[in-house]
């Protein structure tokens, strides 16, 4: 019994992972009409460019952090003026830009990196013990950075005016023009941010996993799961989407071969798509 | 690292022109296929590096002589990608185009098996010098005299596995191991290669394996961890084992270790909280550096062609088709006394001891017997390496 | 089906060229070329974006080897099997997705979905599969012919002239079909779906078609690719492999007959032709497939029909 609750609880840890991914793939969707299935390589950015900072030039974890979020949305901004701008509301389009794009930034980090795995030392080391189940310190900092971010960008769209334009024009683009939410800007706001997200994902993961070039493929595979297990749209739902995966996989690791893992969260995606096809959470639009 | 065609036609006619040198020059082929990028780089990435430091040594050192001619090296390195397609039509530019007698790879267990329908119509006419796990199925039969492989096999009367899985019974005596492997052709193989040995000596075993790209091994730890193993025995990449050892340690799993393949690495990374880790490495460069010249000079050599840092993790897997197994090659040309009969130097080089960074010789299998390093790391990273003469 | 004329030079240019490796380029173009027509049939022609013809193309591989090794039949007998247990699947498949009304994007998710699925069950199904080891091929296809009787296809100039009249075959059909009335319903589909409904189009019942079609010809790539390579593991039902087809269609044109040829012709070719640094390679790959997209939406055929249609006019 102690296992299993060992293992929720770090699938909660985990799914919190996906749903900042997913949270960026619900937003990117929302406003843009795309999925950027390049958010892993924006996670992949955070990532190395935290162990970078962290590792090889000495500066203290939230700083490498910071610097990685900071790349990840620069890049975001660069990826969005010369290729996202152009892919509109064209969904094939833009899933096949991003394609392009992932091969790029990959063979840019085989470049800079290599294969070898990058480790970083513990930020936090020790772990906490509650009866049998032992969880890692910096598993839960992990956590409740993640929760922190995720509440924090629900918080601002539903109280800033900025957020309260983004959600105008999510439910009707031609309504919040005529209001004068600037839409350009607000498309351009929504891929950066979303890119700084997986940024900050990348950089958390770094402290706790080893790095290759090829990390944004997971990652971004599950936050889509999760975002439409949730209801693609819906902000909130994309952390609990996250989590509902990340348990998922866990407990049933525990019990089938771990060979299935990936499959348990893409049988339950498909019987959720196929019974309510606007997610758990969703509204049909 | 390809020297162009047309390069090479413009030097033969120039080499023509110029009349009657005092010795005769030549050129040996050299071809080598391996995943230099892709997402099983890392088990290219070495020997694909460390060939054509050799060459490049051998030849500015004005080459070598086999009778009177003085011969050069010219190396085609292709890039499989880790793609078996790629690798067909690597290995047919190679044999056909180039005709090219002595081919380095391959080190990827499934680009080998694409390949050896096609690579076996040409026994008898090249060398296919591989180090995958693979090529043991098929090296020492009849019909396959081509195919040598160079790396150490884990069973066998010679078999490193045997003699790493003795010093873990010395050592330690576990009753208890846990194995877990990537679910792949090298994973499962380990699996079924081990499970006897262990079994043989009284040890009590489970396997599981994960999925390739798996990063939290938090539930299989979970699992493993109910059969209360003595030591955790887990697969073959560095890439996950980063993540297995530290997930192991940090959950309170298993603090020992076992393994065969992989590096130094995720144990010195995790040095305070483990309590044992024992690993094969074909050899350890950091110690080896500063007691052998040979290997000293290798490191330097890399250095100075590469302009950068020596990655001395990825070192050991130099261990297959690499530097040695060029100069290996030249040296038992020199002794057969011809670079074109196939079948001659494939006898000598296989009844041959060469010693360079490594000690090698083969088997009556065709298969490479090396000396290698024990690690033996305990906790807070006292090292401890017994080197295994074989 | 006068494009279909400029395929008269692969058929002389064994004639012409000694180099073994170039018929193997071509050989690997010609069959990945199949599996690119496929997915244009139910994309390009019908509209919908799957991802499951990568493990249609697995199917394909597996089943006819298998088959064959089970009940002793020829390649045709066995990929007759294959064909059955795709057209099972698709109807399964299809059925599932088009019932639930999924559009779009959820379409592809869920086809991604029972692809990955169809993918563990190869990688696992050790006692049938062989699994992460993959089965060695050693059968060939043996074909009859006028004289010679029958002729077991082994060397690489028999496996050219099998490939490029099997690529013929499948042009020869998808051109047959786009331009009959199902085509034309898929066409219909695909502009406006809604609309096509409202005209009285079962689109349905067309959908399903497409798909299925669609992953029968993608199981007919997998076979000969299978069996040419000699060696099939599960590989061939992953993502990757859906994706590359989906390039190739894109690069040489959507919803155009000789489109995928081109674009399997030019993304097969070119890892050989340029010599680059190989972590370059896949960047330059990256970089081509964006700047069509955003360039050249219609592919190199579209390009060049746009080209020559505009020359034509101007005089």
């Amino acid at each position: 019994m102690q296992v299993v609750i060992g293992q929720i609880l770090n699938g909660i840890i985990l799914g919190s992972l996906y749903g900042i991914i997913a949270l960026g793939v619900t937003m990117t969707f929302g406003i843009t009409g795309i999925v950027n299935f390049a958010l892993g390589e924006f996670m992949m950015i955070g990532a190395y460019a935290t162990w970078y900072f962290s590792d090889q030039a000495m500066l203290p974890f939230p700083v490498a952090v910071m610097l990685g979020v900071v790349l990840a949305a620069v890049a975001g901004l660069v990826a969005d003026q010369v290729l996202f701008r152009f892919t509109r509301n064209n969904l094939v389009n833009g899933l096949l830009v991003s394609i392009g794009l992932i091969s790029v930034m990959e063979s840019g980090a085989l470049l800079l990196f290599t294969t070898t795995p990058k480790s970083m030392d513990a930020v936090v080391a020790g772990s906490l013990s509650l009866g049998a189940i032992t969880l890692p310190r910096m598993k839960v900092v992990v956590f409740l950075l993640l929760v922190a971010v995720i509440g924090l960008t629900w918080l601002g769209l539903s109280r800033a005016w900025l957020g309260r334009a983004t959600r105008a024009y999510a439910q009707n683009p031609e309504a919040a023009m005529l209001m004068g939410v600037p839409t350009k800007l607000l498309q351009t706001g929504v891929v950066v941010y979303s890119c700084a997200l997986a940024g900050f994902g990348g950089g958390l993961y770094a402290s706790l996993f080893s790095l290759e070039p090829s990390l944004g493929g997971l990652f971004i595979l599950k936050g889509v799961e999760a975002a439409i297990l949730a209801g693609v749209g819906n902000l909130l739902g994309a952390l609990a989407g996250g989590v509902i995966l990340g348990v998922t996989e866990s407990v049933g690791s525990l019990y089938l071969p771990s060979a299935f893992r990936d499959a348990y969260g893409l049988v339950f995606l498909v019987a959720i798509l196929l019974f309510r096809p606007a997610g758990l959470f969703g509204s049909q639009r | 690292m390809k020297i162009s065609l047309k390069g090479f036609f413009t030097g033969t006619l120039l080499a023509a022109a110029i009349p009657n040198l005092a010795f005769a020059q030549g050129i040996v082929k050299l071809g080598q296929i391996e995943a230099q990028t892709g997402p099983n780089a890392i088990y290219g990435f070495m020997s694909s590096q460390g060939v054509p430091v050799a060459v490049d040594e051998i030849n500015r050192g004005g080459g070598f002589k086999v009778g009177d001619t003085t011969y050069k090296l010219e190396l085609d390195a292709l890039d499989t990608r880790g793609d078996p397609k790629e690798a067909t039509i690597d290995l047919k530019k190679l044999l056909e185009q180039d005709k090219v007698k002595f081919v380095f790879g391959p080190f990827l267990s499934n680009v080998f098996v694409t390949i050896y329908p096609y690579a076996k119509q040409f026994n008898g006419k090249f060398l296919m010098l591989g180090g995958g796990t693979r090529i043991h199925e098929y090296v020492g039969q009849p019909g396959n005299e081509f195919l040598i492989r160079t790396w150490n096999w884990d069973a066998g009367p010679k078999g490193f596995g045997e003699r790493m899985v003795d010093y873990l019974v010395k050592t330690a005596h576990p009753k208890k191991v846990a194995m877990l492997f990537q679910n792949d052709s090298a994973g499962k193989i380990l699996g079924d290669t081990y499970e006897p040995m262990f079994k043989s000596r009284g040890i009590e075993t489970m396997t599981e394996y994960f999925e390739p790209g798996t990063k939290d091994f938090s539930p299989v730890l979970a699992k493993i961890s109910e059969f209360q193993p003595d030591y955790l025995f887990p697969g073959y990449s560095d890439a996950a084992l980063y993540d297995i050892v530290r997930q192991s340690i940090e959950g309170n799993y298993s603090k020992k270790f076992f393994l065969v393949r992989g590096s130094t690495g995720p144990g010195l990374k995790n040095k305070d909280g483990l309590e044992d880790y024992i690993v094969y490495v074909p050899k350890d460069f950091e110690e080896a550096e500063k007691n052998d010249p040979k290997v000293k000079h290798f490191i330097e050599a890399y250095k100075a062609f590469y302009k950068r840092d020596f990655p001395y993790d990825q070192a050991p897997l130099c261990s297959s088709s690499c530097y040695d197994h060029v100069y290996m090659l030249v040296a038992a040309m020199q002794k057969a006394g011809t670079v074109d009969d196939v079948e001659k130097i494939r006898t000598t080089l296989l009844g041959m001891t060469y010693q360079g960074i490594w000690k090698i010789s083969f088997d009556d299998h065709n298969e490479q017997v090396f000396d290698f390093d024990i690690v033996h790391l305990k906790k807070g990273g006292a090292k401890e390496v017994i080197h295994v003469e074989q | 089906m006068k494009t279909l004329l400029l395929l008269i030079p692969f058929y002389v240019l064994p004639l012409l060229v000694q180099s073994d490796v170039v018929l193997t380029v071509l050989i690997f173009t010609f069959v990945l070329s199949i599996l690119a027509i496929g997915f244009n049939i139910v994309f390009g022609g019908a509209g919908q974006l799957t991802m499951f013809h990568a493990a249609a193309f697995g199917i394909g591989g597996y089943v006819t080897f298998l088959s064959m090794l089970r009940f002793g039949i020829s390649f045709w007998l066995g990929f007759g099997v294959a064909v059955l247990v795709v057209v099972v699947t698709s109807i399964v498949i299809g059925w599932i997705c088009f019932k639930f009304r999924l559009k779009e994007f959820y379409f592809a998710v869920v086809t991604l979905a029972f692809a990955e699925l169809c993918r563990l069950v190869a990688l696992n199904w050790n006692s049938v599969t062989n699994g992460t080891l993959g089965m060695l091929v050693l059968e060939k296809p043996t074909v009859w012919l006028p004289g010679t009787g029958i002729v077991k296809i082994e060397q690489t100039v028999p496996w050219y002239f099998l490939t490029l009249v099997c690529l013929t075959g499948i042009l020869i059909f998808s051109a047959l079909l786009m331009r009959s009335w199902i085509g034309r319903n898929f066409s219909a589909i695909r502009l406006n779906e809604d609309l096509a409904q409202t005209l009285g189009i079962d689109t349905f019942r067309y959908k399903l078609l497409a798909f299925t079609i669609s992953n029968v010809v993608a199981a007919f790539a997998g076979a000969l690719f299978g069996f040419y390579t000699g060696y099939i593991d599960p590989a061939y039902l992953s993502v990757t492999q859906s994706l590359d087809a989906i390039a190739m269609v894109l690069l040489g044109g959507v919803s155009t007959i000789l489109g995928p040829v081109v674009g399997a012709l030019v993304l097969t070719s070119l890892p050989h032709l340029i010599e680059l640094p190989a972590e370059l390679r896949v960047a330059v790959y990256g970089t081509i497939l964006i700047l069509v997209i955003l360039l050249m939406p219609r592919g190199i055929v579209g390009l060049v029909s746009g080209l020559l249609r505009g020359r034509f006019n101007a005089a």
